[in-house]
């Protein structure tokens, strides 16, 4: 079981650099091929790339669109994003001040990250939409599963979180330590496995999106009214 | 196959399906969170109702489509096979739309649809599967005749031209009447003429057969080929006339000429694009042009898509209709940068009709149930559409042409009529 989970771990860490190579090659190759051409006003830049800050911090675009939507996938993000950070712990040697503080938090985001999930996808499923993306069911469906395990973890099943952060160090520095006891951890740390080479890619990608919006919206002005 | 019997082969960046397409474009490819969000905004969705238009929709099977030829699988064992059905099915989603990025203004994640559906189009003509019906002629009749309506260039300005405005054979400022309004939106274009005049400043204009297509047509049906040649003619012509500012009323030329013509020219224009209502919104601004004559009407005006998220001009337009004495300015609950299409955009007017005067239909009950007395647009091809769509539909309103509006109320004046 160890040696299959730490063998599927390694694939899974490959699988995903994989993917984001052959994302990358596209992207470049598209900017080679891209013809020059007169270019476009900057659209204060500064300036945009603040408001595109808080654009992600806020999820504004999506509050603009749909508040109860807003709310769940805010809290969710936020809590996951959270949830990373109290993980971090696990990776790191000595654990840096900043994750030690985030601990308390982390246990709340914990719970935050998975009642968000449900009323997110309660509210995708309840509420009628028009557009459906299968895939997007998964990949939620594949986090509350995470969330769960997590959850069943902190408070009936924990595991012994020396091994843990032994078997996790191990695995990042190539030397893995054997899988620490405990059905859950085991589910847990596989579902973690099954989302990491199908992350949305929209994570990586969507902040650069939105400031490019935010320069559009700021140059949309100068179109037409420049000289 | 080759002479030699060897079995042709397309290079790898030719079967790619990114290679029309920007860094950028990909990106935001990559970047549609599925959310669907964008189809409360859609005007197809609206009369459609169907989800496998819609703008995720599309850009998952996209997704796909790169997928087959630049995914793993694709590059350890060659480009996969793509079923012909979902190519055609994909091509013929990516021209129902209306191009009105509406689903971009509203994306969550700020995607610039109003460009990349437009590059889709692109993508599929390289590849033999668009455009779509008549679309498929554009080419052919715009570069026989000049214009995408197979008309005659006398028949150009003849029809309508007011007989008393005076053109100077060479000026700073310029008009463009463009092929939709001079074709089908006669009162419009005449209406621009009429108030160019009233403001009394010379202006040139080409002769009918040089005036040819700005080449939007051609560029909103990813038909890419002839863009440099058209746009060439066009700026050196004007160039030649010693023009400074280049006028237009319809959003989708200015379009072209402000965002793409530079792209096309390969260097920044001699002249300078302006919407008309820019122009005589300053007119007014500094007393050149006056309208005295009162108009006690509720004037409600619609945001062309491509003059207003396609180059922010929305609030010239307003000033021109507060200008007016008595009028009141009504506003549609989807105004400015968030307005909704009257579904005669990106070219699917004439191909997807039914879609379209549905669309237009929307437009005028919305202004019959805000009790306007005038429906106004400043988009030849909303005003020809939306004409079309009030034939035979039970609720009825008075479209007019911004500057036609304009030119009226000059005219009133000029001949004493009360």
């Amino acid at each position: 079981m160890s040696l299959i989970l730490i063998s599927i771990a390694y694939l899974a860490y490959a699988a995903f650099w994989v993917r984001l190579s052959l994302h990358a090659v596209v992207w470049l190759r598209a900017a080679r091929q891209q013809a020059a051409g007169p270019s476009a006003a900057p659209g204060k830049p500064l300036h945009a790339f603040a408001m595109t800050l808080i654009d992600l911090l806020l999820f504004r675009r999506l509050f603009a669109s749909n508040k109860p939507l807003w709310l769940g996938s805010w809290a969710f993000h936020t809590a996951f994003f959270i949830v990373i950070l109290r993980h971090l712990r696990f990776f790191l040697e000595p654990v840096p001040d900043c994750i030690v503080r985030v601990q308390p938090f982390g246990v709340f985001a914990g719970y935050l990250m998975a009642f968000s999930l449900a009323y997110v996808i309660f509210l995708r499923t309840a509420t009628k939409t028009k557009y459906v993306s299968y895939q997007n069911y998964i990949i939620l469906g594949l986090v509350f599963l995470i969330s769960a395990t997590g959850l069943l973890m902190r408070n009936y099943f924990p595991p012994d979180l020396v091994d843990v952060k032994s078997f996790v160090m191990g695995l990042v520095a190539m030397r893995p330590a054997p899988l620490p006891a405990g059905f859950f951890f085991s589910l847990h740390f596989f579902f973690v496995l099954l989302l990491v080479p199908f992350l949305p890619f929209h994570l990586f990608t969507a902040p650069f999106v939105a400031f490019e919006a935010r320069k559009r919206e700021f140059r949309l002005d100068k179109v037409m009214h420049d000289r | 196959m080759t002479g030699n019997g060897e079995k042709e082969k397309a290079a790898p960046d030719d079967r790619s399906f990114t290679k029309g397409l920007s860094p950028l474009q990909l990106i935001e490819i990559d970047a549609c969170t599925q959310c669907g969000e964008c189809l409360k905004y859609c005007p197809v969705q609206d009369v459609t109702g169907n989800p496998l238009i819609s703008p995720p929709e599309k850009i998952r099977v996209f997704r796909e489509f790169i997928k087959a030829t630049d995914g793993l699988k694709a590059r350890l064992l060659g480009p996969q096979h793509i079923d012909r059905k979902l190519l055609e099915d994909f091509t013929k989603a990516v021209y129902e739309c209306t191009t009105c990025g509406a689903c971009g203004q509203h994306c969550t994640v700020g995607i610039f649809t109003q460009r990349l559906w437009p590059m889709l189009r692109k993508e599929m003509v390289r590849r033999g599967l668009g455009p779509i019906g008549p679309q498929a002629n554009l080419p052919k009749v715009i570069g026989e005749t000049g214009n995408p309506y197979n008309r005659l260039a006398v028949e150009r300005f003849a029809p309508w031209f007011p007989e008393d405005v005076k053109v100077s054979e060479k000026a700073a400022i310029a008009y463009y009447a463009g092929c939709t309004g001079a074709y089908e939106a006669t009162p419009m274009v005449r209406g621009d003429v009429l108030v160019l005049g009233a403001i009394g400043e010379p202006f040139t204009m080409l002769p009918a057969e040089d005036e040819v297509c700005c080449g939007f047509p051609l560029f909103i049906t990813g038909q890419h080929d002839m863009l440099e040649d058209l746009v060439s003619r066009l700026v050196a012509a004007y160039r030649a006339k010693g023009v400074k500012t280049l006028l237009c009323s319809c959003p989708c030329c200015v379009n072209i000429m402000s965002r793409d013509w530079p792209l096309f020219y390969k260097k920044e224009l001699p002249f300078r694009i302006r919407h008309i209502t820019q122009f005589v919104a300053a007119a007014m601004k500094s007393g050149k042009l006056a309208i005295k004559k009162e108009l006690r009407e509720r004037l409600i005006y619609h945001d062309p898509c491509y003059l207003s998220r396609g180059v922010g001009i929305m609030e010239e337009p307003r000033a021109v209709l507060r200008g007016i004495p008595g009028a009141e300015l009504l506003e549609f609950d989807r105004n400015r940068l968030e307005s909704r299409c009257c579904g005669a955009g990106g070219a699917a007017r004439k191909i997807f009709s039914e879609n379209a005067i549905e669309m237009g239909r929307h437009t005028i009950a919305e202004a019959v149930e805000k009790k306007a007395d005038k429906l106004v647009l400043s988009c030849p091809a909303c005003y020809a559409k939306v004409n079309e769509a009030m034939v035979g539909y039970d609720k009825q309103i008075e479209i007019v042409d911004i500057m036609e509006l304009l030119a009226k109320m000059i005219e009133a004046v000029d001949s004493g009529t009360p």
